[in-house]
């Protein structure tokens, strides 16, 4: 239903733009399936944009398309906040977790050393998927945000529900 | 200018996003091109809204590139100068379309800190599109949002407007 609707359920709902949302969905499916980041990294910064979307629906909600879901005490660090002073986290875990965060306050706001410090963890190609993977959770979370309030707020026809 | 902190792969294919530091992810490019052609032929709203709303994003997110591109198709479809500088500051009280009104203000409803549909503008918008055509100015947004924010991430930009230019919607979706 779109009153729960979150990044990870919205792709019905999308289906009625045709070719374009089916594109979307694959990009996204893509998205944990590649070798730059590692899928369960890619949740914790998934979870880290839920987090500062303030979004409880898009923290609760588990992520069907991870082989391997982060461990309940590093999930809880992050949804906290307390990941980047967590000992658990290892560096490249830190420099994406930080990264995530300037991403989702203004990409104008990254600075060299922080972009630096993904490139080092993770490679020149690395540091491109996550701005691409972030772009599309961030997106997604958004949407999903904007259809539940449409849902809310004008319930008489509940948007794209199929 | 600052640096780019990627470059492209040394490409010279003709499509932007191919020839980008996007192309070094060969996971995801030809899906991201995908992506944009359907954006900008399948949509179930006409190219000169699709438009309307990438301008808004690209003045949000402050990308110089994106906002002094024009695509040819919008253009074709109607959409002026004239009316490209009425997406601004003060947009409703402009000569601009009631639909485009709406899809401006859906754009500012994703593009807020935090995304949030007012509860008044949800029944306008509910009234005025469709829902296929809602949906379809929602992954429009999100394509948009996600590789403008992509060019402002890597860097390089440069740091004063760059001059309206007309291309052609094939250069990133072919």
């Amino acid at each position: 239903m779109t009153d729960s609707m979150t990044s990870l359920t919205l792709d019905a709902t999308l289906a009625r733009a045709g070719p374009a949302a089916e594109s979307f969905a694959r990009l996204w499916r893509s998205l944990w399936r590649q070798g730059h980041v590692p899928p369960e990294l890619l949740e914790l910064c998934r979870l880290t944009l839920a987090r500062l979307h303030d979004d409880p629906a898009e923290i609760a909600v588990a992520n069907g398309l991870l082989d391997l879901p982060p461990a309940a005490a590093r999930r809880a660090a992050v949804v906290e906040g307390r990941a980047l002073d967590d000992p658990a986290f290892s560096d490249a875990e830190k420099a994406a977790l930080i990264f995530a965060e300037y991403y989702w306050i203004d990409p104008q706001s990254i600075t060299d050393d922080v972009a630096g410090d993904v490139k080092t963890h993770f490679g020149e190609a690395g540091l491109v998927f996550l701005i691409e993977a972030l772009g599309c959770i961030d997106g997604r979370i958004r949407t999903a945000r904007c259809l539940r309030d449409i849902a809310v707020h004008a319930p008489e026809r509940e948007v794209a529900h199929v | 200018m600052s640096e780019p902190r990627a470059t492209g792969p040394g490409t010279n294919s003709g499509n932007v996003i191919r020839d980008s530091a996007m192309g070094r992810v060969p996971e995801t490019v030809e899906e991201i091109i995908r992506l944009n052609g359907h954006v900008w032929r399948d949509s179930k709203v006409p190219p000169s809204l699709l438009e309307v709303v990438r301008l808004r994003n690209a003045r949000t997110v402050n990308c110089v590139f994106c906002k002094s591109v024009r695509y040819d198709v919008a253009r074709a479809d109607g959409l002026t100068e004239d009316r490209v500088e009425m997406i601004a500051d003060g947009y409703e009280e402009s000569g601009l379309s009631e639909r485009e009104k709406l899809a401006i203000a859906l754009a500012d409803s994703y593009l807020g800190f935090p995304a949030k549909v007012r509860p008044d503008l949800a029944p306008r918008l509910t009234a005025e599109f469709g829902d296929d055509e809602i949906a379809s100015l929602l992954v429009a947004l999100m394509t948009f949002n996600f590789t403008s924010r992509m060019a402002v991430s890597i860097g390089g930009m440069p740091e004063e407007p760059l001059p309206v230019t007309e291309v052609s919607v094939a250069i990133s979706t072919s």
